[in-house]
């Protein structure tokens, strides 16, 4: 069992990279982090059918036991996340995308828990993959929304000599975004591994996989979430 | 001082580079904590002020402090990059 354990040390920042070669252009995928989002893909939308059996088409009088726990934690993701929004128009556009990114993000920490399970997240191009979303949605958004020239007219405020800082503040906001929810699921695996492996292989470990696993996994798809909310919010309304 | 010759014979650059890499990884963390800790213990503390003033305003206020956390984290998480890399990939 020790010699498992130690492996898993040595093995920690080692990947399995399969090339690709299409047209003489060489694509890397990391095998680990892409069956890990699969299985989060799958685990979520298997979760969605068989909820959806519980609910009862047209609204009757009394809602069965799915239904109302449903309704209260949809009813919680938008009060929570959605109604950061400025406006309400926003809110309810923006709810399913918000939604889905902060249930994405939450089962995908939460998958590290899992034994010989790793979380996507803690691979930085999973995190830059849903930062750049982020980024690309919020201002595309803002471009259909204000038209395109308010848009560029934003880069311009409140000075023209400010377009350069500009420029850097929204290539910055992508780059911590994917930067903060990587560091910080990574370095829980690492301490976690580390613990499990150097000091105390029984009894620790499961405290420290609820704190760091499920504790912290959670705070961080709920930042992950806010912080698109406020993305989107700044590139629309401000 | 024979002794002190005989260890330094066996000591290598790259063993100086070896060692040089764990003390700046841990300098790195520790000194990069500070600033991130104590903002976020001022964000902590405000937030607290303000809910045994309001505390109907709990859940608004919780919801913009662990955000606002989250921003001031960023610099730690950033140094915990930085030693993840001297430590593992340098």
């Amino acid at each position: 069992m020790f010699e498992q354990l130690a492996g898993l040390l040595t093995h920690l920042g080692e990947k399995q990279i399969a090339v690709v070669s299409v047209g003489g252009f060489e694509i890397r995928f990391d095998i680990m982090a892409l069956a890990m989002s699969w299985v989060v893909i799958f685990l979520l939308i298997l979760l969605a059918l068989v909820l959806r059996r519980g609910l009862r088409k047209p609204v009757e009088e009394k809602p069965t036991r799915t239904q109302a726990a449903l309704d209260s934690l949809v009813g919680l993701l938008r009060g929570q996340l959605s109604d950061n929004f400025a406006s309400e128009r926003l809110a309810t556009m923006m709810f399913p995308f918000i939604s889905t990114l902060f249930l994405y993000v939450l089962f995908s920490n939460w998958l590290g828990v899992v034994p010989y399970m790793m979380s996507p997240t803690q691979d930085l191009n999973v995190t830059f993959g849903l930062a750049l979303l982020v980024f690309f949605v919020s201002h595309v958004l803002a471009i259909r929304l204000n038209g395109p020239r308010r848009y560029f007219k934003g880069f311009l405020e409140p000075y023209a000599f400010m377009l350069p800082i500009n420029l850097v503040g929204e290539i910055a906001k992508p780059l911590s975004h994917a930067f903060r929810l990587f560091g910080n699921i990574l370095a829980g695996t690492i301490l976690i591994t580390v613990i499990m492996v150097k000091f105390a292989p029984v009894i620790v470990p499961p405290f420290l996989q609820i704190f760091f696993g499920l504790f912290f996994g959670g705070i961080q798809a709920f930042v992950f979430a806010i912080l698109a909310v406020a993305y989107i919010n700044v590139a629309v309304e401000g | 001082m024979q002794d002190a010759q005989a260890v330094a014979a066996g000591i290598s650059g790259a063993d100086i580079a070896e060692a040089a890499k764990y003390i700046a990884a841990g300098l790195c963390m520790g000194i990069g904590a500070i600033g991130s800790a104590i903002g976020e213990g001022i964000a902590a503390a405000h937030a607290l002020d303000g809910m045994a003033r309001q505390p109907e305003m709990q859940g608004a206020l919780l919801r913009t402090m662990v955000l606002g956390q989250a921003i001031t984290e960023t610099t730690g998480i950033y140094s915990l990059l930085i030693a993840i890399v001297l430590l593992f990939v340098i």
